[in-house]
């Protein structure tokens, strides 16, 4: 009961007008990062890190709740219109929106888009609200050796999600884990890995990492583009779309099915919960799914709204998966659920199992701004902006990334007031671009550098009060649990591989 | 992701290209680290963990992986010259990539170059100097040359050296470094 007043007290404090603004401006930002091509959400939210210190915790996750959401669905616009992807997770839409738009019906692409991001959104964050405490309640059974080999399991399954290059995902996740290793040990009040200096004693603050890792690494990899504009403007005369067309027909609607909604947005929610996978995974997965079941399997690829409301609800649902494990074990699984962890840890707070019950009141009105996010600002942004949604990507380049380098590196600044911060930023920029550059996964990157002093600490206790004996993982019912799971994961994963089922793509 | 890899004909002809430069350069920086992790102490004391002891087993564990991924590159490019020459025939008129400087390209070079003195000036002429020249040079860059809508770029650098003000010190209340308050 107490649970139930607290979430609906989340819905509450929405209606407080600065909190409100911010859910809304969020949401604003987050379209134009997501429908910008080579712009994301994750760099939304990572700008938005700095001025989190100025702000209320729960304005600051209400704020990332509703770019989130925003970022997920906006990728749909420039995916439908001119056939790029503004986000990796609008892959799927792509394949059925462009060929809806050449035949005159992007508009329409556009609302069946919109209507599955809704649904998808809504369920996810209904999902979240409804299955989060009870994760939380399975979360307290789970002992110190069962947190390293859970945290090990998290950390095994982002790396062989990175299909194609494990090695690669390796390397970098590895790399995030020794840059986490810099500064006071977590068990011991030993510096490590300072050189002699003084500055390094605290060790790498996330914000820098991230900062480079997200935003810097970004403005050199646009730094190599000759164009002027963000969108060609050409295309934009090409691409027309008119207001009165985004209403999907009901006919349309039925056609594709509550339960394919439904199935979607579970599948969605599902991937979201398991670390590494992301938004493009989730619609991978659902849109091959709503082929394999579809009555019409040959119609896909050619403009069906079938393949995009399944991919859209299935990339949006994944939004409140990927809350599960960050709020109750304290794992995020993707990059935006790790930076909305920044975000807790900057204010003091660290999610564990007991963070739901006792600091409900803080995180309800993030839930709340998912699910309003997605039930009311997706269709009513797609009505007022959509007909000049290509207007607005199409940005002058100049600007949009001087602007971009500005509130990163006075972002950078403003947690200790040094330059320091910002010198580090923009290392991890140009190690972020190398890595980037060779096709490295910098989202490795940063959930190792969050992930392994959990790992390190959760390994030293458990074998300390085992008198150093490593069995304790293997005789310890909830470990060996997780490692009987790191061992299916890596069965279907790695050694019998998801077979090519045909699609010409696979997920980012 | 806008990231475009050079051609595999282009990283031919660079030496042993960033395939296998990336991971060499991280194996360098990993044994520093493997080197300063042990002068922490032994790994393990009455059979406990020690401070040193992850680092030393991240390390090792980094280690096998880039020199997997060396290898890899190795082989890459021993695979790759094999084929070069059929590919050469054919392709002389391919289209040269651009021009990179250790891996970076020179507009990337050039957002380094400049933020590096962006972060110098910050302290010392403060924050309105410093961002107004930064923004200006930024445009320049992305913009194509100062010449092409010179009057648009100064605009632009005093409007978003002016709303970094506002957002950071007027509406979040960051105390910014200014010239007169050196």
């Amino acid at each position: 009961m107490d649970a139930i007043s607290g979430l609906l007290g989340g819905f509450a404090a929405l209606a407080n007008p600065e909190t409100l603004l911010y859910m809304i401006g969020g949401f604003l930002i987050g379209t134009f990062f997501g429908a910008v091509p080579g712009l994301t959400s994750v760099l939304a939210i990572a700008l938005l890190l700095p001025l989190t210190y100025s702000l209320d915790v729960t304005t600051a996750l209400v704020a990332c709740a509703s770019i989130f959401m925003a970022g997920m669905c906006s990728g749909s616009i420039t995916a439908t219109t001119i056939n790029i992807p503004g986000a990796p997770s609008s892959m799927m839409t792509a394949l059925e929106g462009y060929p809806m738009q050449q035949r005159g019906e992007g508009a329409k692409a556009l609302g069946h888009a919109a209507l599955g991001s809704m649904i998808g959104g809504s369920l996810g964050a209904l999902l979240l609200m409804v299955m989060a405490p009870l994760a939380a309640d399975v979360a307290l059974l789970i002992r110190t050796p069962g947190k390293f080999s859970l945290i090990a399991f998290a950390l095994i399954v982002i790396i062989i999600s990175q299909r194609g290059s494990i090695t690669k995902g390796m390397i970098a996740t590895l790399f995030g884990v020794m840059v986490a290793t810099i500064g006071i040990d977590v068990v011991q009040p030993l510096a490590r890995f300072t050189f002699g200096t003084g500055v390094l004693v605290q060790g790498i603050d996330m914000m820098p990492l991230i900062i480079g890792t997200f935003a810097i690494s970004e403005l050199l990899v646009q730094a190599d583009s000759r164009s002027t504009r963000t969108v060609d403007p050409s295309m934009i005369k090409a691409a027309k779309v008119r207001r009165r067309d985004f209403i999907p027909p009901l006919s349309e609607v039925r056609e594709i099915g509550a339960l394919r909604y439904l199935k979607s947005a579970v599948i969605g929610y599902a991937v979201g919960i398991l670390p590494g996978a992301g938004g493009s995974m989730a619609a991978f997965v659902s849109y091959a799914e709503s082929m394999r079941s579809s009555k019409h399997p040959e119609r896909y690829g050619k403009g069906n709204p079938e393949g995009i409301a399944a991919a859209e609800c299935a990339n949006n649902s994944m939004c409140g998966g990927a809350f599960v494990p960050m709020l109750t074990f304290g794992i995020p699984g993707d990059p935006t659920t790790a930076i909305v962890l920044g975000v807790l840890v900057i204010n003091g707070l660290q999610p564990g199992p007991q963070f739901m019950t006792q600091q409900l009141d803080l995180i309800a009105p993030m839930f709340a701004s998912l699910f309003v996010s997605a039930l009311i600002l997706i269709p009513l942004t797609l009505y007022l902006l959509g007909p000049y949604f290509l207007k607005i990507v199409s940005i002058r380049r100049d600007v949009l990334y001087s602007s971009i380098a500005i509130v990163a590196l006075v972002g950078s600044y403003v947690a200790t007031y040094s330059t320091f911060q910002m010198a580090l930023a923009l290392v991890f920029g140009v190690l972020a671009y190398y890595l980037r550059k060779q096709k490295y996964p910098t989202v490795c990157l940063l959930l190792g550098f969050v992930l392994g002093p959990s790992l390190e600490e959760y390994c030293r206790r458990a074998l300390s009060i085992n008198d150093g004996n490593p069995l304790i993982f293997f005789t310890s019912p909830d470990s060996l649990f997780f490692i009987a799971l790191t061992a299916v994961f890596f069965y279907f994963m790695v050694i019998r591989k998801p077979k090519d089922n045909g699609l010409g793509t696979r997920p980012a | 992701m806008s990231l475009k890899p050079s051609s595999p004909h282009s990283s031919r002809r660079a030496g042993l290209g960033g395939e296998f430069c990336v991971p060499a350069a991280l194996a360098i920086i990993t044994l520093i680290y493997l080197v300063s992790a042990i002068q922490l102490g032994p790994p393990m004391k009455a059979g406990n963990m020690t401070a040193s002891f992850f680092p030393i087993a991240t390390a090792i564990i980094m280690l096998i992986a880039l020199s997997c991924a060396m290898i890899h590159a190795l082989r890459g490019r021993a695979r790759a010259s094999a084929e070069s020459s059929s590919i050469d025939a054919e392709s002389h008129d391919e289209i040269p990539s651009g021009r990179q400087y250790a891996g970076l390209s020179l507009g990337a070079i050039g957002v380094v170059v400049l933020t590096a003195g962006y972060l110098l000036a910050f302290d010392l002429i403060g924050y309105f100097v410093a961002t107004f020249v930064y923004v200006l040079l930024l445009c320049c860059l992305f913009g194509g040359g100062f010449r092409d809508k010179w009057l648009t770029k100064l605009i632009a650098a005093i409007a978003i050296t002016l709303a970094g003000y506002l957002l950071f010190e007027v509406v979040f209340q960051v105390r910014l470094p200014t010239l007169w308050s050196q």
